[in-house]
């Protein structure tokens, strides 16, 4: 098990999704403990007034209750207003572990047990049925209250497997104000998803090279699209990786050599588009990562200066970049799928009519590439950007929302689809390139013929292996959603590199 | 158990709704038997060579000895035409991700077994017969809900659907019977259904058409139709509650602009307040914020868009869609005729219109919201609605907003794409099945706004009566009211909201209503 620990200043994504899948282990880093005890005690003496109370007053203009728990209670239980199915098991962790963070970095005036508590919940295992839908990425978060009413003990639903036994055998936590007010008053469900979205793309990224690489193979591509010097005249950081990568895949090869013709653009511009994707990923790790450990809390405790009121909930940064994450891979997937239609087209492909022999009675991979189109269109239309939206809420008070957490989930959406497009290329790659290995083509006549054999570079003979490992070659039509299954889960998993 | 008689031409929306929820089964017709059985006997010959062309060889039928797609060119040998069919229904089963649910599937079984009816397809009775027998036994086949183009038809959702009524070897599909989840051959054997070995043309037979498209799009047709009558509901009411003016609903001024859905809510709120003592209360008012002034001409306008997509889905339910068709009745020896009645083109246009009527509905009832709990727009309500000491409706605003922004980004028109597909010769696809996926989504945020609505408005009634007990509510509105006001708690915003979901779901709401003023208009007739 993997220790992560928080100290609201270097939580990566690929941290966040490891903890959130169980494969990690959140603890508070000691030096934050300090500074959480100092926050604390420094905002208990020096805060004027009583914020929860006045939040109450500017927002609802009522007064709220006396006692300070049934205070905590409603102001958390009137922010539980969720609807639709519940987020995932890895959704809800993730959160979980973002507030945790956020609390950490020591800003919000909260004590050590608060976090304490939270990273209990996470052990435990304990955990919180949170309803998905109802959240707008602006202040107070729907999503953190149904899910902070579970951890401090103020009811709510869990999700199956949990039990809830565990969490109420530890001591009460009794919330002050501000802890009440910072555990929900921020937008971590879109840093949350954010990250998630940012660990699977980073992955996705790379077996949809390892694709690339492999349908390059298979339509014995012009090695010249894959040399390091015209990338590095670009100057595209990302351009230049690409290039390199899908260049040390198909090193060795027989397949990919220089020739004289140039391919088509869903060959030769891959390192260009894949690159760009590369680039775009680095922005939207970089504020991601920024957020992960960004003080998205209001108002903020400098211990010794001040208590300053600002807007750090609001989740523009993220939605931009959760927006974006969608284009960029809906690019990759999209001349991931002109691949497919090549590999699958005899005509360009120079292999039978899709990569099956006997096609006729057998229709192969027909479907795969209808199912790659599919999903890429669907893709299309979640990438529509939610963060163009706004819709006022609270009275004129929340005028402006970012739609991060709708970013988020469609970016999530999005990647789920962009999976098995890639397993798909995968699929059809490795069936095409059986047919170079074994030496077989489509002659002039129409007919398969026998050629000299080829073969692949060292690094694409491995990700093939690893697609026949799943999956075994078609001589004959069998039930193609098995194989989808089979390697969109590896594809999922990042088994390609 | 209602037993419909299943025809090719007799289905409405209510029909396939009430099949789909386990309400009604169906049985072919005696004459729509004999129908398939001629044009099944057509092809059979075909296949065994007695049909000659017109160079006297044997006649080349389009899926019947050829290869599919662009694989037409190749001619299938007599000997492996049942593998042929065979063979497409396993490569055909290319869908991905999350199941379609159960009433979408059986929806789907029911459409297919209807376009069979027809006896256009050139395959046997039986085929409609098992797919009858899979209705009534209520088992339910897997189909994963993405992969297909809506062109030709919903192949990928349809050929896991044949995995499960044909057997042959290599290859089964999952179904869903008696709460367990089974392989096909023993959810059959269980159900005491016979599977079929597909005959020629059969396994095209099963597959082409765009049933998943139309199955979803008439559940949300039949749903939308309620849910326009219940926003309207939710409408008076946000009317009583913000005591608006109802000149804006009079007849004469709905005569100027005479779009009959504008006609017909206007009618419909005028009904359901008659006799309120809220609306019309507040002297020398001359006019309402749009959200509740001009709620006739958009939801209207969203009346008239779903009365568009009703007619559209309802010719799909009665449709003949795959291809060849096989016409008996016309003159020579070819009976099949190569045409695209698969392409899901225009029950596409119809749920990319649907789903943008729906959006719409749900955005007006989210400002109606915003108005409920806006101090200075609601006409002196408590701020948020505050009932004791709670947050009142300050998150559930919140809430109906977030779905609202959902809808809008999934109502990007989905039939505004094509991949070109099948080496170019399906050059252009309807992506019909996304646009219907994405209507239903669509419809169940817009459900939910609705209920929102329905939470602030009742609030916002119970605020005015706290200060006039005696005030009357609308002949309507009183018996929306008194269903919705029974079910609150007042404890946890989101259970509220899944409480209204439940009497609204269940048609509480709407009988309470309809028992009071008589049937509400629809936006499709029975």
């Amino acid at each position: 098990m993997r220790e992560v620990r928080l100290d609201g200043q270097t939580l990566t994504a690929e941290a966040l999704e490891a903890v959130a899948l169980g494969r990690g282990r959140a603890t508070l880093a000691t030096e934050s403990r300090g500074l959480l005890e100092v926050g604390a005690a420094w905002y208990a003496r020096h805060a004027q007034g009583e914020i929860l109370r006045s939040k109450w007053a500017l927002l609802l203009g009522g007064t709220p209750p006396d006692d300070p728990a049934e205070l905590s209670r409603l102001f958390i239980l009137g922010h539980c207003a969720g609807v639709g199915p519940p987020l995932a098991v890895e959704e809800v962790r993730a959160l979980l572990l973002a507030r945790a963070n956020v609390l950490a970095a020591g800003w919000s005036g909260v004590r050590p047990a608060v976090v304490d508590r939270i990273l209990a919940a996470l052990d435990l295992g304990v955990h919180p049925l949170v309803p998905s839908q109802g959240a707008v990425g602006a202040a107070g978060s729907i999503q953190l209250a149904h899910a902070m009413r579970v951890v401090f003990g103020f009811g709510g639903a869990l999700l199956p497997g949990s039990d809830p036994a565990l969490l109420a055998a530890l001591p009460p936590v009794t919330l002050t104000q501000k802890e009440t007010l910072s555990l929900v008053n921020g937008s971590s469900l879109t840093t949350a998803l954010g990250g998630l979205a940012v660990a699977r793309g980073r992955r996705l990224l790379r077996q949809a090279e390892a694709a690339c690489a492999l349908s390059m193979e298979v339509v014995r591509a012009d090695a010249h699209a894959l040399a390091a010097r015209p990338a590095e005249v670009r100057g595209h950081p990302g351009i230049t990786a690409a290039t390199r990568r899908l260049r040390e895949l198909v090193t060795g090869s027989e397949l990919v050599t220089e020739q004289r013709s140039p391919d088509s653009f869903s060959i030769r511009c891959a390192p260009t588009v894949l690159g760009a994707a590369r680039d775009a990923l680095d922005y939207i790790e970089t504020t991601v990562a920024r957020e992960l450990n960004g003080v998205g809390d209001n108002p903020m405790v400098f211990p010794g200066h001040g208590i300053v009121e600002g807007g750090h909930f609001h989740a523009a940064p993220v939605a931009l970049a959760m927006d974006h994450l969608k284009v960029a891979m809906v690019q990759v997937a999209s001349i991931a799928e002109r691949r497919i239609f090549r590999l699958t087209y005899g005509n360009l492909s120079g292999l039978p009519s899709f990569l099956v022999p006997g096609s006729g009675v057998n229709s192969g991979m027909m479907l795969a590439q209808y199912t790659a189109a599919s999903l890429l269109s669907e893709a299309k239309g979640l990438s529509m950007p939610a963060s163009v939206d706004n819709v006022p809420t609270v009275q004129h008070h929340e005028d402006h929302v970012s739609m991060g957490p709708i970013a988020a989930r469609s970016a999530l959406e999005v990647l789920d689809r962009v999976a098995d497009i890639v397993a798909i290329e995968l699929l059809c790659a490795a069936q095409g390139l059986d047919f170079r290995t074994s030496g077989q083509a489509v002659g002039a006549d129409g007919q398969l013929q026998a050629v000299e054999p080829q073969q692949p570079g060292a690094g694409t003979r491995v990700i093939f292996d690893r697609v026949r490992e799943r999956v075994r070659r078609w001589e004959d039509d069998q039930v193609l959603h098995h194989d989808l299954v089979a390697l969109g889960a590896a594809v999922r998993d990042g088994a390609f590199g | 158990m209602t037993v419909l008689p299943l025809d090719g031409s007799s289905l409405d929306l209510g029909a396939v709704a009430a099949v789909a929820r386990g309400r009604a089964t169906v049985r072919l017709t005696d004459a729509a038997r004999a129908k398939m059985a001629r044009s099944g006997g057509w092809v059979n010959d075909v296949a065994e060579g007695r049909i000659r062309g017109q160079d006297g060889r044997p006649l080349t039928v389009y899926g019947v000895n050829t290869g599919f797609g662009s694989l037409a060119r190749v001619r299938i040998d007599e000997g492996q035409i049942r593998a042929l069919s065979w063979n497409l229904i396993r490569s055909h089963a290319a869908g991905v991700g999350p199941m379609v649910i159960a009433e979408q599937a059986r929806a789907m079984m029911l459409l297919r077994a209807n376009a069979l009816a027809k006896g256009a397809s050139g395959c046997r009775p039986e085929l409609v017969d098992t797919l009858a027998a899979m209705l009534a036994a209520d088992v339910v086949p897997e189909i994963p809900s993405r992969g297909s183009c809506g062109s030709s038809g919903d192949l990928a959702p349809l050929a896991h659907l044949g995995l499960v009524v044909f057997e042959g070897e290599g290859g089964e599909g999952v179904a869903w019977y008696g709460g367990e989840r089974l392989s096909a051959s023993v959810a059959m054997a269980r159900a005491g259904i016979p599977r079929l070995v597909p005959g020629p043309k059969e396994g095209l037979a099963m597959t082409n058409g765009a049933q998943l498209t139309a199955a979803i799009a008439a559940l949300v047709c039949h749903d939308a139709s309620e849910l326009v009558r219940l926003a309207e509901i939710a409408a008076a009411l946000s009317f009583e509650a913000l005591r608006g003016t109802t000149r804006a609903l009079h007849p004469s001024v709905h005569a100027l602009r005479p779009f009959p859905g504008a006609i017909a809510t206007a009618a419909n709120l005028r009904r359901l307040l008659r006799g309120s003592g809220l609306a019309d209360s507040v002297p020398d008012k001359v006019q309402d914020a749009y959200s509740l002034r001009c709620t006739p001409q958009v939801l209207g306008a969203v009346r008239d868009a779903l009365t568009y997509a009703a007619q559209q889905v309802s010719i799909e339910l009665n449709a003949a869609t795959d291809n060849p068709v096989v016409l008996c009745d016309e003159e020579g020896d070819n009976k099949a005729f190569s045409a695209g009645l698969f392409h899901g083109e225009p029950v596409g246009f119809a749920c990319d219109h649907a789903k943008l009527a729906l959006c719409e509905l749900s955005a007006l009832s989210e400002r109606r919201v915003y108005r409920l709990v806006t101090g200075d727009l609601s006409a002196r309500l408590p701020p948020l609605l505050v009932e004791g000491r709670g947050l009142g409706l300050m998150m559930p605003q919140v809430t109906a907003a977030a779905l609202v922004s959902a809808s809008r980004q999934l109502a990007f028109p989905s039939s505004a794409d094509t991949i070109p597909t099948c080496e170019d010769q399906e050059d252009h696809v309807a992506m019909s099945t996304t646009a219907a996926r994405r209507a239903w989504d669509v419809l169940q945020n817009a459900r939910r706004v609705v209920c929102i609505e329905f939470l602030a408005a009742v609030r916002g009634i119970r605020a005015r009566r706290a200060g006039d007990p005696g005030v009357a509510l609308g002949a309507g509105t009183a018996p929306a009211f008194a269903v919705v006001d029974a079910v609150l708690a007042g404890d946890v915003p989101s259970d509220d909201i899944a409480r209204i979901e439940r009497v609204v779901s269940d048609g509480s709401v709407l009988a309470a209503v309809e028992g009071a003023v008589g049937a509400l208009e629809g936006v499709w007739r029975a």
